[in-house]
Formats: structure tokens, C-alpha cells, sequence
């Protein structure tokens, strides 16, 4: 048998809540570790923020509704058969157009942040994706990394400066994709993307071919090591004196 | 509420036969539509299987089931199978059943293209997966078959072929149904029912077929161009545009969406003023907001493609984010159909409450997904994998769970137990929760969708195993299901159903269950979008007698909660 009326109304009111508490709790993104990031995660908490809102709003009145409402047994009588109301949908037109205008709004206004190209990056990378692993190439120095995909590549950068990324690809599409970033971008081949930003923490973040690519897309795996640019020109100039690391 | 019944000659042609020989043979409606929802139900099963091993598979990081050749078969399979053999094909059949019956025709307008739709399908959908056969296996690039990965050079063999032979018959079949639906519902309604006095669930197959019209020529253009790639090295996407597949696979894709979702809603439009007692609040704001939905679908689909680079990704953004209006609307419509009526929380009604908390879920990560820099953070991992589980899990599903109690004593003339409909709902609710919301944590943490194995230090084994077991949950309350119709129907044991169980509204509760060869004996008149609820009102005026009781028959009493039954 199902529980008795009342544990199942309890049920009812706990279902939004235990909900709403779980959305909160689970509902942020990765610490961002860049400039644009910091943007990014601030427009997922203004969205997180407003659904809360419109989800316990709503499942209230749902909930509110079943368990109010609730016919009583041997009550025959019909309810008043209301057909509509003119102002009330006008109303909840209305409301729902508004919070996407405003949602919409801030979500240009952060996109173009994220989306700006500088005239030129301080540091240019070119990222090759290929069948199943990357290609990251230095273009001012011309220092090479291979990944194989049970030796994935470590890319090094410097913090606080510029970096344009030049995206490629080698074969199929593959994705770019750095969760702390709180970015991806796709490689195509034929065409070339870029994607400009800063990174602003120091430390080692992980990365990973996002876009399925056949067979081997989950061991696509690489890391950035984000330093301070003192340490990266020196980590540089010593990729430099060592020979070109062969293509796999 | 009998009326005189009236005999009416049957005619020579369509006469049904006996047992297997009918089912094969049959153009009448009901039983194409019977034959589109078992087997539906059978991909589902099926297309379940293969997201069990997937779980199994993740459970704990390494590979301990499979290699990442079986993994990517699954994926491919499971999406393909959901999406192709399950969704589409149930909207059909439910449609079949139930589009003639509610606008008081006899059968559909084209009953021979009817039964051709259905084969079609089948042999649609046994091609698709007949690549499991094969020496190379089953397709192996995701459901989506993005381009120059589904090319010859980087997918050979014979399953992906056998995948865009099975996925172009399911399409055209859908092309056919949908024409035959549109012919149906405007040259097929009976004496007084017009359009703003459908149903909304017909109103919504009619929106759908507009749909399936326009989005799945498309598909099957593309899945044409696909093949003579692979075939003949056409080079209209390999070697071409690398990005012309998504274009035309997403104008397809999206609406696609709308297609598994909009019947539903309309299910879920049926149940809920019937479990409260009331008319549907704002009819012709909610068919308006359907009308809106099939509009903006076609301008939104690349905001599957916001991480190219190289779609507008602002217009887009807006686009998308539009569509949350008419689905906040319908919302409040169906909140204030329930307000202050009297709710029955019986099997159909219960699942679509869950349809609604669900659907909520799924419907407000949307927007998240609509806004472009948003997107670039959570695109193509497990928080996009969340959110259309929770649309197409929390809200398709559930709602066809609603819909099969809802209209099942009418299809089969028994009725299921509301007892064991209970015991699946609270897991079915319970185990969906816990495999598919730890997906938006594992999603925002960076786990990408489509991956066989996931490192053991990334912190995400935890999520999986919760994800795992909600999965067991959930395929145990389907079990549950399977039981409930074996008991009722193949056993016997269901109670017989009376032509009216649930206090309808609509024409199919007029009739018997289940319905005669061509359905109707009589028809009362059709005076509003409720011809069966005001019958019953003008033969006892001033009050339903018994909205519980069909046809004031003690002995056909329905099941209820709590009450005694099998």
C-alpha cells in the first residue's frame, strides 16, 4: 500500500525543497582561473540565482496546488469551471518575457567580454587536435609539444599575460576544452578558430578533447601549467635547447 | 450515460481477422497503433539495456566491462535507439490510436500509408541496430553522426551504413505519418468539432506533424548526402564543409526535440482538468503557445554549435532563450487549471505531477545552455547529458508513463492496477533524481559526455556510482511496469474497463473499451472542447454524479487509490 495522506503530503512539500537545496549545493561551476572565467562563473551564479527563484516559485504553487486542492472522497460536487482570465495570462506573458530580455542582456554583455580578440597576444599557441591526442605550438619560439595518448602533454603558460590560442585540427572535429576555464572551443579542419584570454591563478589545470572523436576521445587528456612569466621564459628557453620531440 | 446503440453496417473491406494474421495485415488505425507503441516499447527496452552497461561500464574509473570500441557502440545505439525507435515512433502510435478517436473519426484519412509507416519503422529500426551483427560492430559516433567523423575514412565498415539506412526509413516513415495525421485532422472531424474544439492533445500531433514535416526532410537530405559520401566519396561534408552536417542535422535536431516533447505536453493537457475536475484553463493561450514553440524551434538549432566559432552566436542566444516564454506559460496554465479544483491523484494524475517537478528541472538548465559564455563552460559534458535526461527522462517519459495509465483500459479494455502504478512512480521518480541531477555536478566539474573511462584522481567516482545506482533504481520501477501490464492483460487479472474509468472529457470516453472496428456507434453532440463531460452534465444537471464511476455502473467500478484491486 502507499503511505497514508499525511506522509505523503509531507512528501509533496519536501520533494521542491530537498530539490532546491540539492541545485544550490551542487549548482557551481568549477573555480574559474582566468579573467574571462571570473565573468563566466559570475553570469552562471546570476542564472543559478534566478532559477532557484523560478523553480521554487513554481513547485510551490504546484505542490501548493496538489496538496490544497486535494478532492476530499464521496465530494461529488464540481469545482467552479473556470475557462480563463484575460489579465492573469497577459500577466504570465509578461513575466516570463521580461526575466529572458534581462537574462538576455547580461549574457551579451559577458559574451562580448569573453569573445574579445586583442590586436595580439603576448604569448601564441597553436593547438592541433588529431586522432587522439594534441599538438601545442609555441609560434613565437617555435617549441613543440606531442601528446601520445599515454603520455599526455603538459602545456606551460604564464600568468597575467595575454595568450591567443590558434585552433586546428588534424582530421575530425575535436574541442578544446579546459573546465577551470570555464571554456571550450572546437577544432575544425579547414577551419581555424581563436580563442584569446588571461589566466590570473597560478597552478596546474586539467584539460580534455570535448567533442567525440572515435575511438580514443576519453584518453584526449592534457594539462596547462599556469606560472609566473619569469618561470615560463625560462621553461621556454630550455624547450628550446632541447631537440624536437619526435611526431607519434 | 448509454445512449441508444446504433448498429451500423460494417463495411467489405478492412474486416478484421484473427489473432497474428490481423496484426500483420491491419490497417485500422488502433492496431497499427497498438503495433507502433509495443514495439517502441521494445527499443526502449532495449535502447535501457545499453545505458545499463554504459553505467556499468562507469561505475568506477578503468575499463573493467567492455573496450572503448563496445562503449561508443553503446552510446550511439542508445541515443539512436531513444531518440529514433522509441520517441518519434511512440508519438505516432499514441497519435494513431488516439487523433481518430478524439475528433470522432472512424480510422485515419490514408490507412493503407498508415500501415506502411509502421513497417517502415520496424524494418527502420532492426536495419539500424542489425550493425551489432556485423563484423565492425554498430555505428560508433554518437546519434548525432558528426561529420567528417561518420565519414568512410574515419568510421569504416558496414554498422554505421546499416545506420543511416535504418535512421532515413524511420525519418521518412515519421514524413508519412505526419502527412496522414494532417489530412486526418482536417478533413476527418466529425459534425461540430472544430479546431478550438480539439483536444489539446490533437492540437499538439497536429503542431507536431507540421513539424515532422518540416524538420525531417531535412534529415533525410542530409542522411541521402551522408551516404553518397561514404558511398561514392561525394565530399559534401568530408572534404567539403566540415560544419555543413551540423547545420543541417541541428535545423533537423532541434525540432526533433520539440517533436518528443509537444505531444506530451499535450498527454499531460489531457490529465490534468480531468483529475481536477475543471476545463483546461486559457485553451487558446496554450494552443497559441504551442503554435510559438514550433515557430521558434526552427530558428534555434545552432545553439548546439555556440563552441564552433562560427555561427552568430548572440542571435541564437535570443532565439533560444524566446522559447522559455510559451513553455513558462503552459506552466502557469497547467498550475491554474489545478487551482481550486478537486485533484484525484490517480496513476495518470500522479505522473504527470512528477512530469511537472521533472520537466521544471530540465526546462529551467535550458536557458544555462542558451547563453552562449554559459555554454562554453558546460557544452558537450555531463551537465547538457542532465539536462536533456531531464526533458527527455523527466519529461517525456513521465508523461507517457501518465498517458499509457491514463489511456490503457481504453487500448486494452483492462485496467491496470493502481497499486503497483504507485510502487513504480515513487523509484521511477526516486532513481531518475539520483542518476541524472549528480550528472549537472560531474558536468560543472568537467567530466565530458561520451568518454569510456575517466581518470581515477579526478574526483568523480563517487557522482557515478550514485549515478549508477539511481540507474538500477529506475530500470527495476520499469520492471515494476512490465509487470503490472503482464498481470493485467496477458494474465487476465486486470479489471474489465468501463468506456469512461476516469470521468473523461474527450470522444474516446464515449465509446467502448476497447473500441469497435471503426470506433463509434454514436457520437454525443460537440458543443465544446469537453463533448463527453458535458453529455454526462446535461443527463444529470447541476452536478457530476460520480466522476469516479463510469456510465453509473456499480459493477465497472474503477480502480482507485487504496482501493481493492488485484
Amino acid at each position: 500500500m502507499h503511505p497514508p495522506l499525511k506522509a505523503r503530503r509531507v512528501v509533496y512539500a519536501a520533494l521542491p525543497i530537498a530539490v532546491a537545496t540539492a541545485l544550490a549545493l551542487g549548482g557551481c561551476t568549477a573555480s574559474p582561473a582566468t579573467a574571462e572565467a571570473n565573468s563566466v562563473a559570475w553570469l552562471y551564479n546570476v542564472f543559478l540565482a534566478a532559477a532557484g527563484v523560478v523553480f521554487v516559485v513554481v513547485a510551490a504553487l504546484i505542490g501548493w496546488s496538489v496538496i490544497r486542492y486535494r478532492g476530499q472522497a464521496g465530494d461529488a460536487s464540481l469545482p467552479p469551471q473556470t475557462h480563463g482570465n484575460l489579465i492573469l495570462e497577459v500577466v504570465w506573458w509578461a513575466l516570463p518575457t521580461l526575466l529572458v530580455i534581462g537574462l538576455f542582456v547580461i549574457s551579451a554583455q559577458v559574451l562580448n567580454a569573453t569573445d574579445k580578440r586583442s590586436p595580439s597576444g603576448a604569448v601564441r599557441v597553436r593547438v592541433e587536435g588529431f586522432q587522439w591526442q594534441w599538438r601545442f605550438t609555441y609560434l613565437d619560439s617555435g617549441v613543440q609539444l606531442v601528446g601520445l595518448p599515454d603520455r599526455p602533454p603538459q602545456l606551460v603558460l604564464p600568468v597575467g599575460e595575454q595568450i591567443s590560442f590558434e585552433l586546428v585540427s588534424a582530421d575530425v572535429i575535436h574541442s578544446f576544452y579546459i573546465p577551470h576555464f570555464l571554456l571550450k572551443r572546437d577544432t575544425i579542419p579547414g577551419l581555424a578558430n581563436r580563442v584569446d584570454l588571461t589566466i590570473d591563478r597560478a597552478g596546474t589545470y586539467g584539460g580534455q578533447c570535448a567533442e567525440f572523436c572515435g575511438l580514443l576521445h576519453a584518453r584526449m587528456v592534457f594539462s596547462i601549467r599556469a606560472v609566473a612569466p619569469s618561470d615560463f621564459q625560462r621553461w621556454l628557453s630550455e624547450q628550446r635547447a632541447l631537440p624536437p620531440s619526435p611526431s607519434p | 450515460m448509454t445512449t441508444a446503440e446504433l448498429q451500423t453496417p460494417r463495411p467489405a473491406h478492412g474486416e478484421p481477422r484473427a489473432g497474428m494474421v490481423e496484426f500483420l495485415t491491419t490497417t485500422d488505425h488502433k492496431q497499427i497503433g497498438l503495433l507502433y507503441i509495443f514495439t517502441s516499447l521494445l527499443f526502449f527496452g532495449l535502447s535501457g539495456v545499453l545505458a545499463l552497461l554504459m553505467r556499468a561500464e562507469l561505475t568506477a574509473p578503468g575499463l573493467q566491462l567492455m573496450n572503448e570500441s563496445t562503449y561508443n557502440q553503446l552510446f550511439t545505439m542508445h541515443g539512436t535507439g531513444m531518440i529514433f525507435f522509441f520517441g518519434s515512433p511512440l508519438v505516432v502510435g499514441l497519435a494513431n490510436y488516439f487523433v481518430p478517436l478524439q475528433i470522432g473519426a472512424p480510422d485515419v484519412a490514408f490507412p493503407r500509408l498508415n500501415a506502411l509507416t509502421y513497417w517502415l519503422f520496424l524494418a527502420g529500426g532492426l536495419i539500424a541496430f542489425s550493425g551489432f551483427l556485423t563484423t565492425s560492430g554498430a555505428a560508433a559516433f554518437g546519434w548525432t553522426a558528426y561529420s567528417p567523423l561518420s565519414d568512410s575514412v574515419y568510421s569504416p565498415g558496414a554498422g554505421p551504413t546499416l545506420w543511416i539506412v535504418g535512421v532515413l526509413l524511420g525519418g521518412a516513415s515519421s514524413i508519412l505519418g505526419a502527412v496522414n495525421f494532417i489530412a486526418t485532422i482536417f478533413t476527418l472531424r466529425a459534425p461540430g468539432m472544430t479546431m478550438f474544439r480539439m483536444p489539446i492533445f490533437t492540437w499538439n500531433m497536429l503542431v507536431t506533424s507540421l513539424l515532422i514535416m518540416v524538420s525531417f526532410p531535412v534529415l533525410t537530405a542530409a542522411l541521402a548526402m551522408l551516404f553518397l559520401d561514404r558511398a561514392l566519396g561525394a565530399h559534401f561534408f568530408a572534404g567539403g564543409d566540415a560544419i555543413l552536417w551540423q547545420h543541417l542535422f541541428w535545423f533537423f535536431g532541434h525540432p526533433e526535440v520539440y517533436i518528443l516533447i509537444l505531444p506530451f505536453f499535450g498527454i499531460v493537457t489531457e490529465i490534468i482538468p480531468v483529475f481536477s475536475g475543471k476545463p483546461v484553463f486559457g485553451y487558446r493561450s496554450f494552443v497559441f503557445a504551442t503554435m510559438l514553440i514550433a515557430a521558434f524551434s526552427f530558428s534555434v538549432w545552432a545553439h548546439h554549435m555556440f563552441a564552433t566559432g562560427f555561427v552568430n552566436n548572440l542571435f541564437f542566444a535570443i532565439t533560444s532563450m524566446a522559447i522559455a516564454i510559451p513553455t513558462g506559460v503552459k506552466y502557469f496554465n497547467w498550475i491554474a487549471t489545478m487551482w481550486r479544483g478537486h485533484i484525484r491523484l490517480q496513476t495518470p494524475m500522479l505522473y504527470s505531477i512528477g512530469f511537472l517537478f521533472m520537466f521544471l528541472v530540465g526546462g529551467i538548465t535550458g536557458p544555462f545552455l542558451a547563453s552562449p559564455a554559459i555554454d562554453y563552460a558546460v557544452h558537450d559534458t555531463y551537465y547538457l547529458v542532465a539536462h536533456f535526461h531531464y526533458v527527455l527522462f523527466g519529461g517525456t517519459v513521465f508523461a507517457a508513463f501518465a498517458g499509457f495509465y491514463f489511456w490503457f483500459p481504453k487500448m486494452t479494455g483492462r485496467m491496470l492496477s493502481e497499486r503497483l502504478g504507485h510502487l513504480q512512480f515513487w523509484p521511477m521518480l526516486i532513481g531518475m533524481n539520483m542518476t541524472f541531477f549528480p550528472m549537472h555536478i560531474l558536468g560543472l566539474n568537467g567530466m565530458p559526455r561520451r568518454v569510456a573511462d575517466y581518470p581515477a584522481d579526478a574526483g568523480w567516482t563517487g557522482l557515478n556510482v550514485i549515478v549508477t545506482i539511481g540507474a538500477v533504481i529506475t530500470a527495476l520501477s520499469i520492471g515494476v511496469f512490465v509487470y503490472n501490464v503482464v498481470v493485467s492483460v496477458f494474465l487476465r487479472r486486470g479489471a474489465p474497463a468501463p468506456p469512461d474509468p476516469w470521468g473523461g472529457y474527450s470522444l474516446e470516453w464515449w465509446t467502448t473499451s476497447p473500441p469497435p472496428h471503426h470506433n463509434f456507434t454514436s457520437l454525443p453532440p460537440i458543443r465544446s472542447e469537453r463533448p463527453v463531460f458535458d453529455a454526462r452534465q446535461a443527463a444529470a444537471p447541476g452536478a457530476i454524479p460520480d466522476r469516479t464511476m463510469a456510465g453509473g455502473d456499480v459493477a465497472h467500478r474503477p480502480v482507485r487509490p487504496g482501493g481493492t484491486d488485484g
